[in-house]
């Protein structure tokens, strides 16, 4: 037992100090490989964080948003559609919402304006998104004079700044009170931007939609269920734009893999010819050229994700962030919670590590059954 | 003498009631605490705790409480207890609660409607799904295609066959 760990050792011995002897070489792969490895895994880190934060943004999305269209186009609801959807059985609550976007011209960013939630703010009071008080340099108790529908404008004291655990969602909040709210844009009275209907029992939910929607053919319910299947076949690493970039990741990899397995040089077919005249077993040469191999890609691997893991979590996806930006001015912080899935990093080790040892077999095994004086003469 | 007996009716009224209060606290405990994770149901042996708007349970007397994953396997307990668990009486249970379909809330089983044959499914299959009023079941026997709209005496061995 114990000479076969020595052998072992000698053959891993042996196969560091190859590589080093090939240091340009060898140094040049490992940094491609690392690369490669390093893009895999950011990709599949962001999709998966964000996936998270879209999964926190939902959490607190109602079972059903009712919203009436008129000419297929969003139109204020009438409020006292609520009263009759929270008669239909199951319904436990209605709920309206008043929110919509206010564009300020100085910044020339587009603020979201929400006026429901159980903690108004006081009159003419406001609370910011942190990604709004960043922008506009306001701290609590500090005002901001927003202009109206009317062309008045309508100063609002800073009552609190929001703390929220998604930077996503909160960055361009403003909540205002609902009063408020309707004088500064001039919102129609008894009508409400959409219906928030909550049903207890999740398995009754597509009912009371259909229920809605026979009974107010000018509304459009739409499920929560519905929305998280967008979300998912969004941020899903197996689909969308996603699978495109993963597509070219993994063929240049494959790109160089094959390169690697097709290309054993005459120096190195020449050390195995030589390797086996002084009596190394077609075996050994096997186990020397897959610890070769093994060296290469899981220090790659390693080297890889860790990379990865800083470039997403510590440094919010530079590479990334230019892909990201569109033509908004507020963007979020982005500060993605760290979250690692066992099952991905499984996916990745499968994905680059296994194939690339495998490969470097191959070659290996057809120099190491030839002939040793044909190895070396050639 | 008056003041003895007073005194006596004082303790015997305090008694009651103290009786009184811990059986309905075991009652009302046992409609607002959440199922044990490792509660399973003695009929098909799933773990309850996975399906909490489906869940019924059986109070005894002495505060021993069994979980079903949900009506029917609770009724297929009830009507044939002695398969189950000799051990127990029928006289001796306090309180059947089961879910109400539409508020989940628990309820007694033994007051609730019950719609059977309808096109909602629980974890077992074919459901008895109950409500506390019979409005709410009679609506939902319309929404949802139910067959029978019944009460807790017309449960039966063989209506329970039906449901396989």
């Amino acid at each position: 037992m114990n000479r076969r760990i020595e052998r072992y050792r000698n053959i891993l011995d042996f196969a560091l100090s190859s590589l080093l002897r090939r240091k340009g070489k060898n140094l040049s792969l490992l940094g491609m490989y690392t690369v490669i490895v390093f893009f895999i895994a950011s990709l599949v880190f962001f999709i998966q964080a964000l996936k998270r934060e879209a999964a926190l943004v939902l959490d607190g999305a109602p079972d059903l948003v009712v919203q009436r269209l008129v000419a297929g186009r969003d139109d204020p609801i009438p409020v006292a559609y609520g009263y009759k959807i929270s008669a239909i059985r199951g319904v436990s609550e209605v709920k309206p919402r008043f929110w919509g976007y206010y564009y300020d011209p100085v910044t020339r960013a587009n603020f979201t304006l929400v006026a429901s939630g159980d903690d108004p703010p006081g009159r003419e009071s406001i609370y910011l998104g942190s990604g709004v008080a960043r922008l506009m340099h306001l701290n609590a108790g500090n005002y901001l004079s927003l202009r109206g529908a009317k062309g008045a404008s309508q100063v609002f004291s800073v009552q609190k700044i929001l703390a929220s655990n998604s930077e996503l969602v909160a960055a361009d909040l403003i909540q205002i009170r609902e009063d408020d709210f309707r004088t500064l844009f001039d919102f129609p009275a008894g009508r409400a931007t959409d219906l928030a209907v909550s049903v207890r029992n999740k398995v009754e939910v597509p009912t009371v939609a259909a229920k809605i929607a026979h009974e107010f053919p000018d509304t459009r319910p739409i499920l929560k269920s519905e929305m998280l299947r967008t979300y998912a076949s969004v941020f899903d690493w197996r689909g969308g734009m996603v699978i495109v970039l993963l597509f070219v990741a993994v063929l240049s990899f494959v790109i160089l893999a094959w390169d690697k397995a097709t290309g054993l040089s005459a120096e190195e077919r020449k050390e195995i010819g030589i390797l086996k005249s002084i009596g190394w077993e077609t075996g050994d040469v096997l186990i020397l050229k897959s610890f070769e191999g093994m060296v290469i890609s899981l220090t790659a691997y390693l080297a890889g994700v860790c990379l990865a893991y800083l470039h997403v979590f510590f440094f919010s996806a530079p590479f990334f962030e230019q892909a990201l930006k569109g033509w908004s001015v507020l963007y979020p912080q982005f500060k993605l919670a760290p979250f690692v899935d066992p099952y991905l990093l499984c996916v990745l080790f499968f994905l680059t590590v296994c194939p690339y040892t495998v490969s470097t077999i191959v070659p290996s095994w057809l120099a190491a059954t030839v002939d040793p004086d044909t190895a070396m003469r050639s | 003498m008056t003041k003895s007996r007073g005194r006596f009716f004082n303790k015997t009224m305090l008694l009651l009631t103290s009786c009184l209060l811990l059986s309905a606290l075991s009652v009302s405990a046992a409609k607002n605490e959440p199922v044990p994770k490792d509660a399973k149901c003695p009929v098909c042996g799933m773990f309850v705790a996975k399906f909490p708007d489906w869940n019924a349970s059986i109070v005894y007397r002495d505060g021993t409480k069994i979980y079903f994953d949900g009506p029917k396997d609770l009724f297929k307990y009830y009507t044939n207890p002695k398969k189950y668990d000799p051990t127990k009486k029928r006289a001796d249970i306090a309180f059947l609660g089961v879910k109400d379909y539409y508020t989940l809330a628990v309820i007694d089983g033994m007051q609730a409607y019950y719609v059977v044959g309808s096109n909602v499914n629980g974890p077992m299959g074919k459901e008895l799904i109950p409500f506390a009023n019979k409005g709410d079941a009679k609506g939902f026997e319309m929404d949802h295609q139910g067959r029978r709209l019944i009460r807790f005496q017309q449960i039966t061995p063989d209506l329970l066959n039906t449901l396989e």
